[in-house]
């Protein structure tokens, strides 16, 4: 009752404000039962690729600085041949078939990997890191979150008892 | 006909007649007016002056005003393409045909092109992960090893997530979720196993004992994450799931060599009178009768046979000729 009071004394409105402040700390309540627990990934793995082997070397040394300050496990590796995508059309558009030019795409790639991130690391990192990405180049973030298998997941009643049979 | 003639000539005479007045009013006009000019240039004498060149008040460049001990982060505190008067540094870029050095970083299109970091210096990434510090969580410390998190976390959920320039924020293939688990850490008994592989097919990989199910069929990846839980509880229950018609296999579906129901089982609880659990030895023969007939006959399994017959009938063991 007297807590009713403090309300009223607080917020000298009508009713519903009285009301409205109740269910709102009722709503506050319930949501802090049912707290989410933080994710849990194994590693995250970054692949990025670009035109410009230079810019990914100092990303990924970026990428690995970040890691190692947020005393995360990081490791980089890059492929060492780029992937060349040529593709030949003809010099002159209509005729001359044995006079070609060749272009071509080098995509190079690079990769970060950071072991045993809780969620909220993992969020943190990945965003930090999203919103420093160089112009022309593109981040793939592959994560891989460990889960308990469900508690749902039990043998069914029957089989039980016939188990703990077999056992004896 | 005359009548017609004199028409004509008179109209001639006429015509020449008014021809000659009018070119000689022309004519006389030209004497009286004459063609103005029009004197562009000034009149003589008069002296115009120079116009000065306007100067332009630029300061040198803020590089050389730098202090040493300066905070390289409040000069540039964001990403921004090259600037040769505000960064310090007397960097070259590009390519000359002749030698010589590569040209410098005033007026140089290279150094503009080629995205930097200038931004992102060693103690600036320092002092903002500190500040990020407070938004991490430490990892547990019981969890320090694989194993330990196979054991106790033995579901792999894999999902990706896409970041470039594209005409989109969103890529379809962030949809796709992949669950991986070993068989062994659902504890299914050996029917409920059987089943199980026979309901996920190729998607069971022997050498790992992990099974690999890929959703990519929902349009979100909260979707397809969901469907993946769905499935797994839908193998596990309905391998659990006995139907009627499971129980009329016989041994002639069995796909697998079983010592157990098999007749070499009988033969031997004949040959001793008494159950094979009673018999010495009867594990290793049933051990290696099973091997035999599921993996074949080789020199291995064979050799393995006939230890364990000589084994079970107390035989002398094999004399090697040299």
């Amino acid at each position: 009752m007297s807590y009713l009071r403090q309300i009223l004394f607080r917020s000298p409105g009508t009713l519903s404000n009285v009301v409205r402040h109740l269910c709102t700390q009722n709503v506050a309540k319930v949501e802090a039962t049912q707290e989410e627990l933080d994710k849990l990934y194994k590693f995250v793995e970054l692949e990025l690729r670009g035109n410009d082997p230079a810019v990914l070397k100092s990303f990924c040394k970026f990428a690995v600085t970040t890691g190692n300050h947020l005393d995360i496990n990081t490791k980089s590796w890059t492929l060492r041949k780029p992937n060349h995508e040529r593709y030949t059309v003809l010099k002159c558009i209509h005729v001359k078939k044995k006079h070609r030019v060749q272009y071509e795409y080098r995509t190079y790639y690079s990769f970060v990997q950071y072991k045993y991130l809780t969620g909220s690391t993992a969020d943190t990192v990945l965003e930090y890191l999203e919103r420093n990405l160089p112009e022309g180049v593109a981040l793939k973030a592959t994560k891989v979150e460990v889960q308990a298998i469900p508690e749902y997941l039990v043998p069914p009643e029957s089989d039980k008892q016939s188990n703990t049979t077999v056992d004896t | 006909m005359l009548k017609i003639f004199r028409i004509i000539e008179r109209n001639t005479i006429e015509k020449t007649c008014l021809c000659v007045r009018y070119s000689s009013t022309d004519s006389s006009a030209e004497k009286r007016d004459e063609f103005r000019v029009l004197n562009i240039r000034k009149p003589k004498g008069r002296y115009q002056e120079r116009k000065q060149p306007r100067t332009l008040n630029i300061l040198p460049p803020r590089s050389e005003s730098m202090p040493v001990d300066q905070d390289w982060g409040n000069v540039w505190p964001g990403p921004r393409s090259f600037h040769p008067a505000t960064v310090p540094l007397p960097v070259r870029q590009g390519y000359v045909e002749k030698s010589g050095a590569p040209p410098s970083k005033y007026a140089n299109a290279e150094l503009v092109k080629i995205p930097n970091f200038l931004h992102l210096t060693p103690p600036v990434i320092e002092r903002q992960c500190n500040a990020l510090k407070q938004f991490c969580t430490p990892w547990p410390k019981a969890l320090d090893t694989d194993e330990k998190l196979e054991k106790h976390f033995p579901l792999q959920i894999t999902s990706s997530d896409y970041c470039f320039s594209s005409p989109s924020i969103r890529n379809p293939l962030a949809r796709i979720v992949t669950l991986r688990f070993k068989l062994g850490s659902l504890g299914l008994n050996q029917r409920a196993k059987d089943k199980f592989l026979r309901l996920v097919g190729d998607r069971y990989d022997e050498e790992s004992d992990s099974v690999t199910i890929v959703t990519d069929r929902c349009p979100l990846k909260k979707q397809n994450y969901d469907y993946a839980l769905y499935l797994l509880t839908a193998l596990y229950h309905e391998s659990y799931n006995v139907e009627e018609w499971e129980n009329l296999k016989t041994e002639a579906d069995m796909e697998y060599y079983d010592w157990l129901k098999n007749k070499s089982k009988a033969t031997i609880e004949k040959l001793f009178g008494k159950p094979h659990g009673e018999i010495e030895n009867a594990d290793v023969y049933a051990d290696s009768v099973d091997k035999l007939m599921n993996e074949g006959e080789n020199t291995y399994t064979l050799d393995k046979y006939g230890e364990a017959v000589r084994k079970l009938l107390n035989l002398p063991t094999k004399i090697e000729i040299k």
